[in-house]
């Protein structure tokens, strides 16, 4: 198969792509099932909403061009949710060529609630029977012949994971979408009296509007206007239809004592029961799997939150452990050989010298102090994406769901949030999968809140030089400072700016999975690219403008008096009281307001011009030096191995501490105090939003007006939290 | 300082003037959440 990951459209002089829309339940494994099919890496997680939007990607097979389309989870078609509208508005409007619907073959029943309402679009359907192994390991006996002939449409065990039963697959899909004509699913009889009064309906509304016929599949159409559904009526510019509708519904209403929805809902549910039974066989002796086992200790409603904060607990300790030695190692290589080298190669094209100390001091200090990070980042990453895809995080949003919603939260809320300890924009956007307008702008703007991967530089180079005995407990106790103040922030605004009750939230929880070693490789990568793709654009840019900044006007002897300086010792003032009221620190607070691991970048820059570590002899060659890379290396995967299994802490970092080293944590060591310095990192968490989180609130809400509520509570909340934290530090003598 | 300095700096602080500008203003920032052509919806 020739597959390209490409999202680009099909030039138009080319033959229109097969285009197939993937659709079914949250959690079922859509993603995973074009991923494996095209080979793009579309975000997964074993949680549900994880694709808010649709998504496309294209590939070629035996010279047919295939468009997939990744359609948001739902669980049916109507628009309550921002995901039904966008998955139902694409299938009626765009009618692709083929659905593939995707049923998690361990939840047969609610699945085809879904299968059901995609039969009656009169676009062919190909079941993914999914996660079919699974259904297996359950005792699961499913059969699929009698399932074919009970929905009349082809069904194809798969195991999107694995990649089992894809060829298949693709090839009824491609079947069915040739030859249309033979697509005749068996239709759910909803009733003669419905289906009279559907008929009826139908007849009436295209005498009045013939255009319709080709437009909407009739008997769906019919139907959603029976059940009063407000956006097909709009439209289909059906405007003033009300009365019809009213009166073809009367007779059912009374006949029945229902509202016309809830006779068609029970019909829906009632066949995908009874097809269910038809074609389901489960052991007998019901096994306790071992996702129950876990659940009842995970989800304990004593035990829940406290085995949440030990896990979160667990990764901030592993992040630093195992990717310390690789940061210390990165430090050194750039510090030493990587500016050598660089300072010859300028010297080479005879560059002047504010060339070579713009090099130096300014891009390799500033990208360099960075950089160094990259490993903690991955680390994190890394975690982050094995608790997704263990189905722990799930788990995670159930428990805080409680305790949020008896502060009168909405739980809901707390799964964007938790895709903010990775990046607070891509958390932004997924807000949308909020169905209430008020709890989408409310959770946008606590999202800031949770500690996003940009602020671990920061956390990391003050922990290392102040509490590198206790630094999985201190970068533990950040997080957890940030998921309180956004619950208590939360309570605030409901009850000022966000007033009104919010809907029950119903989370699905999926079965725990252990992460295969590709997903997590794929998926760690795709999130820890992001911070390269940062450090190579606007922290270089900022690293640049900086340093020009610190050397302007032209032959300043001091940095405080550069124009930056300068800036830096008329704001310095506001922070003296939160014990960090030096030029150094409000100059490098101000330029993090572009992005958060900037503050290290200008710390950088402003503290530590880069001296090369000359040795007493001659220079050491390249080979030298590539040797010396590559023991250190090795050298830092010792130390990181031990550090797992060592119960005494961080031994590389707090050697290097011991042994005074001229690096900006020694330089941080001296200026900040342990009170001062974690007085630091919590205003780094808590002011406001880098410029991207700003445009994202912007992009999302269309308006500034969010941007500048973020912008106003932060910066008040920042500073009081600082301001608490040290003045009361001080007073207890710490 | 000759005028070759001066116009190495002002191209150097204009191309990092333009990395901001697009990578900020004009990518709205390049992130995980997006889709691999790299713009955010």
């Amino acid at each position: 198969m020739t597959m390209q990951n490409s999202v680009r459209p099909f030039p138009a002089t080319e033959p229109a792509p097969l285009r197939i829309a993937v659709a079914g339940n949250p959690n079922s494994g859509k993603s995973t099932l074009i991923n494996s099919l095209a080979g793009t890496r579309l975000h997964v997680g074993n949680w549900p909403g994880v694709t808010v939007e649709k998504r496309e990607a294209s590939f070629e097979r035996r010279d047919e061009r295939i468009a997939l389309v990744d359609l948001p989870g739902t669980y049916s078609l109507s628009p309550y949710s921002q995901e039904e509208v966008v998955a139902r508005d694409y299938l009626v409007e765009e009618r692709p060529d083929v659905i593939i619907d995707v049923v998690d073959a361990t939840n047969l029943e609610r699945n085809l609630y879904l299968t059901v309402q995609l039969l009656e679009l009169e676009i062919p359907v190909v079941v993914a029977l999914n996660i079919h192994d699974e259904a297996e390991r359950m005792g699961y006996r499913i059969d699929v012949t009698a399932m074919e002939r009970a929905l009349g449409i082809r069904i194809v065990p798969t195991v999107a994971t694995k990649g089992t039963g894809l060829e298949a697959l693709l090839d009824a899909a491609t079947a069915a979408a040739g030859d249309p004509s033979r697509h005749r699913p068996r239709r759910l009889n909803y009733g003669g009296d419905i289906e009279a009064a559907a008929e009826a309906l139908m007849a009436e509304v295209l005498r009045g509007h013939p255009d319709l016929a080709g437009k909407y599949p009739g008997r769906w159409l019919a139907f959603k206007l029976l059940e009063g559904d407000r956006r097909v009526i709009d439209e289909a510019g059906l405007q003033g239809i009300e009365p019809l509708v009213a009166r073809a519904a009367e007779h059912l209403i009374s006949a029945h004592g229902e509202d016309v929805e809830s006779l068609m809902a029970d019909a829906r549910y009632a066949r995908a029961t009874g097809l269910t039974r038809e074609v389901l066989t489960k052991p007998d002796v019901r096994k306790i799997e071992l996702t129950e086992k876990i659940d009842r200790i995970a989800l304990n409603r004593f035990l829940g939150i406290p085995l949440f904060l030990a896990a979160m607990w667990l990764v901030f300790k592993l992040t630093f452990d195992v990717s310390a030695p690789f940061a210390d190692w990165l430090g050194t290589v750039t510090s030493g050989p990587f500016t050598r080298w660089t300072r010859v190669l300028v010297g080479l094209v005879h560059g002047p010298a504010w060339l070579i100390s713009l090099v130096t001091d300014g891009v390799i200090a500033g990208v360099g102090s960075v950089l160094v990070f990259v490993p903690v980042i991955f680390a994190m990453m890394f975690f982050i994406t094995f608790l997704e895809g263990s189905g722990y995080m799930a788990r995670a949003a159930f428990v805080m769901d409680r305790a949020m919603h008896s502060m009168g939260l909405h739980g809901k809320s707390f799964i964007p949030m938790l895709l903010g300890f990775g990046c607070n924009v891509p958390a932004i956007y997924a807000t949308r999968t909020l169905e209430n307008p008020r709890d989408k702008a409310l959770t946008a703007l606590l999202i800031p809140l949770m500690s996003c991967g940009a602020r671990l530089p920061v956390y990391i180079l003050f922990v290392a030089a102040f509490f590198p005995s206790r630094s999985g407990t201190v970068l533990w106790s950040l997080y957890v400072l940030g998921i309180v103040l956004a619950v208590l922030m939360g309570i605030l605004f409901k009850r000022t700016l966000f007033r009104g009750d919010s809907p029950m939230f119903i989370m699905e929880l999926p079965p725990y999975r252990m992460p295969s070693g590709k997903s997590l490789a794929i998926h760690t990568w795709e999130k820890g690219k992001h911070f390269l793709i940062k450090a190579g654009t606007y922290i270089l840019a900022v690293s640049v403008l900086v340093w020009f900044l610190l050397n302007l006007p032209w032959g300043v002897e001091q940095k405080k008096d550069s124009y930056m300086g300068t800036v830096g010792q008329a704001i310095a003032p506001v922070f003296k009281p939160l014990g960090f009221g030096t030029w150094e620190a409000a100059s490098s607070l101000v330029a993090g307001v572009i992005a958060k691991e900037i503050v290290v970048g200008t710390m950088g820059e402003i503290y530590v011009p880069v001296k090369v570590e000359t040795p007493a002899g001659p220079a050491p060659s390249l080979s030298e030096d590539l040797r010396e890379i590559g023991t250190s290396f090795a050298e830092a995967g010792r130390n990181a191995f031990n550090n797992v299994f060592s119960t005494a802490g961080i031994k590389s970092l707090q050697a290097e501490v011991d042994e005074g080293t001229t690096g900006l944590r020694s330089v941080v060591s001296k200026t900040f105090t342990p009170l001062s310095a974690y007085a630091f990192m919590a205003f780094v968490l808590l002011y406001m939003p880098c410029i991207v989180a700003a445009a994202a609130l912007k992009h999302e809400f269309g308006t500034w007006k969010w941007f500048g509520v973020a912008f106003a509570y932060q910066t008040v909340l920042a500073w009081s939290v600082a301001f608490f934290i040290y003045q009361g530090g001080t007073l207890l003598g710490l | 300082m000759g005028f070759v300095d001066i116009a190495l700096m002002v191209l150097i602080v204009g191309g990092a003037l333009y990395l901001l500008y697009r990578s900020l203003w004009k990518k709205k920032g390049y992130c995980h959440g997006c889709d691999p052509s790299g713009k955010c919806r």
